[in-house]
């Protein structure tokens, strides 16, 4: 297994060094840093880092929230409740091109559910994902939408793990509501929560079906992402050794993140 | 009438949970799941509607005049579909068995036995979970070529079980820490060697896990489209993700083949899911938020 899991990305970050074409992939000739170099002065690599850095934080933040106030209402003791926690994660298993379909229908131009809506109220339609404006919002909704429920659940778990006693010793002390969520539940689910971040922030920064899918980076590179640049770099400019370096760039990026993991892992 | 409603479900709330509060609970769920649900709504609905009602300018929730099953009729008779269909379901059972044949022992070594570079092993485990996959994409390539298994249906099983077992291997390890050591050393006085230990002791112990593994095994290859867009090069390979494109073409678009292909994709998934449900969510508690 290490095998197959090590020597790709060996060979990855060798090729980062290398001329290669995708056409002959056997030949390879060392450049060294060339290709780190040509990468700082690509302004389209920025432009992708940048898509990148705000797809994920963004992304991350709203599925954080929104799955806090979902897990904070699937707490409530109201009758049928369990049907809502039971279909909350439906829109977490869909294949990405489902969710991609789903989303590009509703945003048809003329006909789409959503152009419709805002036709009712006069508002301007658009074929969104061709809007350089809206076309990053809704990438970023698709994300949200698909793991918002995710977090929904497992913060839900973490607040279920809480023990009875401590909110009925809060309440005999005055404690109120936003205090009680203050100092008892947040800090009990703080590490799933932190766990959750980190893994969502490398699930979705290392994402390209739905870019790819959705928009393929346009209209004018305003969703290009590093992992679809990556692609295009390889798989249409044949350019390995180019693609790769973009890779390395992801990888160490990756990899801060990784080290913030273990190390949240080692406090359990 | 209403007031005996109201006093009927004044009497199934808990102390503390006023009408009111109630009211509002209820009033934000139903602004959440709308915000869930209706797109959802929206694809089913769509892929059960005649193309001149698709390209109505109206919004008409459930148009009961203008339904139809043509749709559906029109993808489950396409014989590229049928193949593509076909091609999913091989190709992620065949994962899922993989996966777990070797997942199973695997996560029973490192649970059970401390052997030196085993933190290396979990922390490998752990990090291939967080490599740019496009960067492992090129060698990966070369490789299945040099081996001569682009384009085949073994090549793409093997790409998605090396994609899931990392994770797999984290998950199981979790549930057989679980189990206590106790039971083993037991097992071993009884006389049973290790291979009996795990048949014996640790898989039918965690078979929720195993469930959860299993379930997540699957719907990773099912899902996939990287892999596959890259490994299969005719339609004797692909698979639904890709096969959604079937319907469209670059002027065109057969949205009502298009949504009824993506409810007919969506289906496995989601029926292995409520299947698995449970054990997920206690899963998820258990592990802290680990799990999947």
């Amino acid at each position: 297994m290490g095998v197959i899991i090590f020597y790709p990305i060996v060979d990855g970050i060798l090729t980062s060094f290398q001329m290669r074409s995708f056409l002959q992939p056997e030949a390879r000739e060392f450049v060294f840093l060339a290709h780190y170099r040509a990468l700082i002065q690509d302004g389209v690599f920025w432009t992708a880092l940048w898509n990148s850095a705000v797809l994920t934080g963004v992304s991350v933040a709203l599925q954080f929230l929104l799955g806090l106030g979902l897990a904070l209402l699937l707490k409530q003791r109201v009758p049928g409740i369990t049907i809502f926690r039971s279909i909350t994660m439906v829109t977490w298993v869909l294949p990405v091109i489902v969710i991609v379909i789903v989303f590009n229908w509703l945003v048809q131009p003329g006909y789409g559910l959503v152009n419709l809506i805002l036709a009712e109220f006069g508002l301007p339609t658009d074929y969104w994902f061709s809007n350089t404006t809206w076309a990053m919002p809704l990438i970023i909704l698709m994300h949200v939408w698909k793991n918002a429920p995710f977090f929904a659940i497992a913060l839900f778990a973490a607040m279920q793990s809480i023990p009875d006693e401590l909110y009925e010793a809060a309440e005999m002390d005055g404690a109120s509501a936003i205090q009680q969520f203050r100092y008892i539940t947040l800090p009990n689910i703080s590490y799933v929560a932190m766990i959750m971040i980190v893994l969502h922030v490398l699930y979705t920064f290392n994402n390209f079906d739905f870019v790819w899918l959705s928009t393929g980076g346009g209209p004018l590179r305003t969703t290009e992402v590093l992992p679809t640049y990556v692609y295009k770099q390889a798989f249409d400019q044949y350019l390995l050794g180019y693609a790769a370096s973009i890779g390395v760039v992801m990888l160490i990026i990756m990899m801060m993140f990784t080290v913030i993991y273990v190390k949240l892992e080692d406090l359990d | 009438m209403l007031n005996t409603l109201v006093t009927r479900f004044k009497t199934r709330l808990d102390d503390g949970m006023t009408v009111r509060r109630a009211t509002f609970v209820y009033s934000m769920l139903l602004l959440y799941y709308g915000f869930l649900l209706i797109p959802l709504f929206w694809l089913i609905r769509s892929s059960v509607v005649t193309d001149e009602m698709l390209r109505a300018r109206e919004i008409n929730l459930v148009p009961l005049a203008h339904m139809t099953a043509e749709n559906y009729a029109a993808v489950l008779s396409n014989e590229t579909f049928r193949l593509y269909f076909i091609n999913s379901t091989l190709i992620a059972v065949a994962t899922t068995v993989l996966t777990l044949g070797v997942g199973i022992p695997a996560a029973y070594s490192v649970s059970r036995f401390d052997y030196p570079g085993r933190d290396y092993v979990v922390l490998g485990l752990i990090s291939s979970q967080m490599l740019p996959l496009v960067l492992v994409l090129i060698p990966f390539f070369t490789v299945m070529f040099r081996i001569g298994l682009v384009d085949t249906r073994v090549g793409i099983v093997f790409a998605h079980a090396v994609g899931v077992l990392p994770f797999v291997v984290w998950l199981l390890k979790g549930y057989f820490d679980a189990i206590p050591q106790s039971l083993d050393e037991a097992a071993k006085m009884d006389g049973c060697g290790y291979l009996e230990i795990m048949y014996r002791i640790i898989v039918p112990l965690s078979l929720p896990g195993i469930a959860v593994a299993a379930f997540y095994a699957f719907v990773g290859s099912w899902n996939d489209y990287l892999f596959v867009s890259l490994l299969s090069q005719s339609t004797g390979t692909r698979t639904l993700p890709l096969g959604l494109q079937l319907f469209q073409t670059a002027q065109q678009v057969d949205w009502g083949a298009v949504t009824a292909a993506a409810v007919v994709t969506a289906i496995p998934v989601v029926v292995l899911f409520a299947l698995v449900h449970k054990w997920l969510v206690d899963g998820l508690s258990n592990t802290g938020g680990k799990g999947v």
